[in-house]
């Protein structure tokens, strides 16, 4: 008796071995590609990121002195890197809650049961179709200070014309802007798809009980749309951290290195000035926020998500 | 209330969508302006003519540009959603060991952010030789981890009961993801291949970076090339040229929008 | 099994994209793929040319790469195409590679191999890296094996690509500083149009004068520069101030900048004063911004480079003074350094080739090529002769400020000052300056900004030095 057990649990094992291989091996042909691509334009590239932060490069970009960790030295208490720190945690600041608000506004009066809808879902969703380099041209013009329409607004009401490029803090604010309203139509796509999925039972048993519009948005929707906020709130918060193209051509980074974000401040570190080393370093150090802001998000955020 | 709600509802949703509108309605009638005019500061052109649209095809071969775009957007955005499918499949319905960790691996890729790899990946680019190439303006993009949590989130949101009831039906799995997880999660699928598309469309410093001549250029580029540094920029022209650039993805928004919103409703249903 | 089946998918979907992609390299053209059918003209006509070619058999074909976009782009592309025609030997293809950095991030990684371009053009700022990249071949190689003469060609010009008397790139774009004054506002603030403020205090009177203000907002500012490196450089420079040590860096390696000396504090101070009285206009760092702001009037005066002038007097509502750029009393007038790119050849590619390119860059010293370059851009003809070439002398009859760009640079001193900086870090060392006077726009002391601008310079002047033992 004893040894029947026995073997029939050592045959069980074997096969939850095999079937924890099978498992294994149609993970692995599923995920494959995704594996192949990610080593090769990402893991490889970051490692040679990794390693080249160490070094001081020539000017090919060959690392050829190594320094130790000098660059993660030198860029912590670099005056501009410490601008560069701020401006991206101000420029998240600005862009994320507020390109949220308001997309979520948006999707809520959008999904409004009244005629015409349709329309104005896809002029909300259309600055998803307007590409970065069409929208920062754009708004660069509107935020032109003798031409643009928006200083031509304010003096014709009588107010002051605002240095919108050309005064540190605003300058930050107008690249949030226009970074808001470029993110709007994909943060509002996706909210409102996540409005539609919510059971119609849920309102009309709360209508039933008198409860009011903001009751209802409160108690049923917010917690209904979890997942999808907590999902666009990633999205954003990432694509925050990793703005280039609206500070290339808005303000290039200045003035006062107000606008400077990290991503551009690698770039202009790498491909303007050549220190890879330097550049290197920053990236890293940019990977690593990310990185932590992320779980951070994932421990917490994840938490207050209801799913369905 | 009853009566009001609407009236406030319709008066904030044209409200909203003017502003939201607006730089695209302000480019399009820039695109339609002379020097002089712009400097007075108009905002409806005098007269409507093409000129500056005219002065943009000749310049460069917009056209050319475009279908590249086009092409390579697509080619994207298939892949994109092939590649990603396979791998959210594989995060939800097998429970391989590992699964979390390498779960948190994709998502981390992520965050790692595109300028710090485009020096290293420029130079494998041009080891494989696919410079000016189709290959380096997708390929690399095929995977994204983007694409694979959008869909893991939503492949989470099936059933339990539907796996094991097609496992007791015998489906193999791949029968399952293409019977039943696709149809289900057709939302994810639409707004995943929309993002895909327009990203791409949008990309700009990487294809400058592996296309020396116009025969793999995308329209981005284009946008680029109508614009100066030392001389004066001719911003009639550029605007036209801004026009020329959103406008198929517009139409393509506009015409997606019903296949979108059929998309969602579906979901919605359930 | 399925699963293979996909693997197979994805595998022949990337199979099938590269077979699609081999005709972008529009060598040979593939009919069987989707790419083929819209077709646009200017690849059939690249077409077209690749049968000539196989007729002919003979032309070498050199690219160019270069970063002019927009009217820049086209005028290339019409010299080209002139060059072209003028001869059967080679053909020049030009290729437009984004701005400077980016075309020269490109040629890092293909610098010194085969698939060089034969030249590319590099901003002036560039001039030191590209000599110790090694993957140029000088062009006074070419000179001496043919004895060509550039005594012809504009020497202030040649002076700033002249290194250990070698010429090592071709001048191409070249182009100065001058002063932009607005004449009809000069008159309504009972200044003389024909007469311009010329030192740093006459400037300062004469924008007190013409800055017009209504309460709190300033309607007119009396003068503005672009946050712009290059204008402080040049202001340094017409005062014969040095940027960086050992002569500039001409005599020996640049240690150490120098642009925080007495010099470079005076043009900031200028700038601290005027901005503190409300005089100076502060329109950024994009070229477009400040043109537009004195075009609508905006500005009084400003610096603009003088390729900017031509098109500026046509758009401007109002009667446009040029004169030169000022200087401070306490110093003289030594003039200006040159600005905008040259022309490199590669190294490590076909003899031929190289041939071919040193062609071009004759092709484009020819009084013909050089008045229709000017015309086009307003970049300083490199061969003065083209100024007597009729199309330019009408130009110049419609524009007489045109000639006002030309006098400034051919009353230049030469000497380590107006021959400008040779320093690998230039970019870095330019983006400091742009900082430093930013700052100083926002309030920082001048002395103060200056020397953090000039101490990040040396640092990275040193670790430069350092990797590049």
């Amino acid at each position: 008796m004893k040894s029947a057990t026995e073997i029939q649990g050592k045959s069980s094992t074997r096969i939850v071995t095999k079937w924890k291989f099978m498992y294994w091996r149609s993970a692995i042909l599923y995920l494959l590609p995704s594996i192949i691509l990610f080593s090769v334009f990402l893991f490889y590239p970051l490692g040679k990121t990794l390693y080249l932060s160490f070094f001081l490069t020539d000017q090919q970009g060959i690392a050829n002195v190594f320094v130790g960790f000098e660059n993660y030295q030198y860029i912590l208490q670099a005056e501009s890197f410490h601008k560069s720190i701020k401006a991206t945690i101000l420029f998240v600041l600005y862009t994320v809650p507020t390109g949220i608000v308001i997309s979520l506004f948006l999707a809520l009066l959008a999904n409004e049961k009244v005629k015409g809808a349709g329309f104005f879902r896809t002029i909300y969703s259309s600055t998803m179709g307007v590409s970065v380099a069409a929208s920062a041209v754009v708004w660069l013009f509107i935020f032109h200070p003798s031409m643009g329409i928006l200083n031509q607004l304010i003096t014709s009401i009588g107010g002051t014309s605002i240095d919108w490029l050309l005064h540190p803090d605003w300058a930050l604010v107008s690249v949030a802007v226009t970074t808001i309203w470029m993110n709007i139509g994909f943060s509002f796509l996706i909210l409102l798809g996540g409005l539609q999925n919510i059971d119609e039972h849920l309102y009309e048993s709360a209508k039933i009980s008198g409860a009011s519009y903001f009751y209802q948005l409160r108690r049923i929707t917010i917690p209904m749309l979890s997942p999808t906020l907590f999902f666009v709130t990633t999205v954003t918060l990432i694509n925050a951290f990793q703005t280039f193209g609206q500070v290339d051509i808005l303000t290039q980074g200045g003035p006062s290195e107000s606008t400077n974000l990290i991503v551009y401040s690698i770039y202009r570190e790498a491909f303007v000035n050549y220190q890879f080393g330097t550049a290197s370093a920053q990236s890293i150090f940019l990977f690593l926020c990310i990185l932590i802001v992320t779980i951070l998000q994932f421990k917490f955020g994840e938490r207050k998500v209801h799913y369905q | 209330m009853k009566i009001f709600r609407p009236v406030i509802t319709y008066m904030l949703l044209i409200l909203t969508a003017v502003i939201v509108f607006f730089p695209v309605v302000y480019a399009f009638f820039i695109s339609f302006m002379s020097g002089a005019e712009l400097l007075q500061g108009n905002f409806i052109p005098k007269t409507f003519h093409l000129d500056n649209y005219q002065k943009a095809f000749e310049r460069l071969p917009l056209a050319h540009y475009l279908w590249n775009s086009l092409f390579v957007s697509t080619v994207v955005m298939l892949g994109q959603l092939l590649v990603s499918a396979l791998a959210a499949y594989a995060f939800v319905f097998i429970p391989f060991k590992g699964r979390n960790i390498i779960f948190f691996i994709f998502i981390s890729t992520m965050m790692i952010p595109w300028e710090a790899t485009m020096i290293p990946n420029f130079l494998t680019i041009q080891q494989l030789d696919w410079i000016n190439n189709y290959q380096s303006l997708t390929i690399p993009f095929f995977a994204i981890a983007f694409g694979t949590f959008l869909l893991r989130q939503h492949f989470l949101t099936i059933p339990k009961e539907l796996k094991e009831a097609s496992d007791i039906a015998g489906l193999r799995s791949f029968r399952f993801f293409w019977k039943v997880v696709i149809p289900y999660c057709r939302t994810s699928f639409v707004t995943l291949g929309a993002y895909g598309f327009l990203t791409t469309w949008n990309m700009y410093l990487w294809p400058l970076l592996v296309t020396n001549n116009d025969d793999a250029r995308t329209v981005q580029i284009g946008l680029k090339q109508l614009q100066t540094q030392e001389m004066a920029t001719d911003w009639g022209v550029v605007m036209a040229g801004v026009i020329i650039v959103i406008i198929p993805t517009l139409i393509l928004l506009f015409l997606g929008q019903k296949q979108l919103q059929k998309g969602l409703a579906q979901g919605a249903l359930k | 099994m399925k699963k293979l089946l996909l693997l197979f998918l994805t595998v022949s979907l990337l199979v099938f994209i590269t077979a699609c992609s081999s005709d972008a390299e529009g060598e040979e053209p593939n009919e069987d793929t989707a790419g083929e059918e819209q077709q646009t003209e200017e690849s059939s006509e690249s077409d077209d040319n690749n049968e000539e070619e196989e007729a002919t058999d003979e032309k070498v074909e050199a690219v160019f790469w270069h970063a002019m976009s927009g009217g820049g782009q086209e005028s290339i592309e019409a010299i080209a195409d002139n060059f072209n025609e003028s001869q059967d030997k080679y053909t020049i293809i030009p290729e437009f590679q984004g701005s400077y950095e980016e075309a020269l991030t490109k040629f890092r990684s293909v610098g010194g191999t085969e698939d060089a371009p034969a030249i590319i053009q590099t901003f002036e700022v560039g001039t030191k890296y590209m000599i110790d990249s090694g993957f140029i071949e000088p062009v006074q190689s070419f000179i001496d094996e043919e004895g060509y003469d550039i005594s012809q060609l504009e020497e202030n010009i040649l002076n700033y690509y002249t290194v250990d008397e070698q010429l090592y790139s071709m001048p191409f774009n070249s182009s100065t500083p001058v002063m932009l004054y607005n004449k009809d506002a000069f008159e309504e603030a009972g200044l003389d149009p024909e007469n311009p403020p010329q030192t740093f205090e006459e400037i300062k009177e004469a924008a007190e004068k013409l800055t017009v203000k209504d309460g709190d907002n300033t309607e007119k500012y009396g003068f503005s520069i672009l946050n712009y490196g290059w204008f402080i450089e040049e202001l340094i420079a017409t005062q014969g101030g040095l940027f960086v040590n050992n002569d500039n860096g001409r005599t020996e390696e640049a240690t150490e900048a120098v642009f925080n000396g007495e010099e470079g504090l005076r043009v900031f101070e200028l700038i601290d004063d005027m901005n503190k009285a409300g005089t100076y206009g502060n329109f950024g760092s994009n070229w477009d911004d400040i043109r537009a702001a004195f075009q609508t009037e905006d500005t009084a005066m400003y610096l603009d480079s003088s390729a900017g002038v031509a098109s500026t007097i046509e758009n401007a509502p109002f009667e446009v003074g040029v004169s030169y750029i000022p200087y401070s009393e306490e110093a003289e007038r030594n003039g200006v350094i040159i600005g905008g790119a040259s022309l490199w050849m590669s190294n490590g590619i076909d003899q031929e080739k190289q041939q071919a390119a040193w062609e071009f860059m004759k092709f484009l010293q020819t009084p013909e090529s050089q008045a229709k370059w000017h015309i086009d851009t307003g970049y300083f003809a490199i061969n003065p002769a083209a100024y007597e070439e009729d199309i330019v002398q009408e130009r110049w009859e419609e524009f007489p400020q045109l000639k006002v760009t030309v006098d400034q640079l051919q009353e230049t001193k030469p000497s380590a000052a107006t021959q400008g900086a040779l320093i690998s870090v230039f970019p870095e060392a330019r983006q400091q300056v742009v900082t430093a006077m930013e700052n100083v726009l926002q309030g920082t002391d001048p002395q103060e900004a200056l020397d953090q601008a000039a101490e990040e310079t040396n640092r990275v002047i040193e670790q430069a030095n350092r990797a590049n033992q």
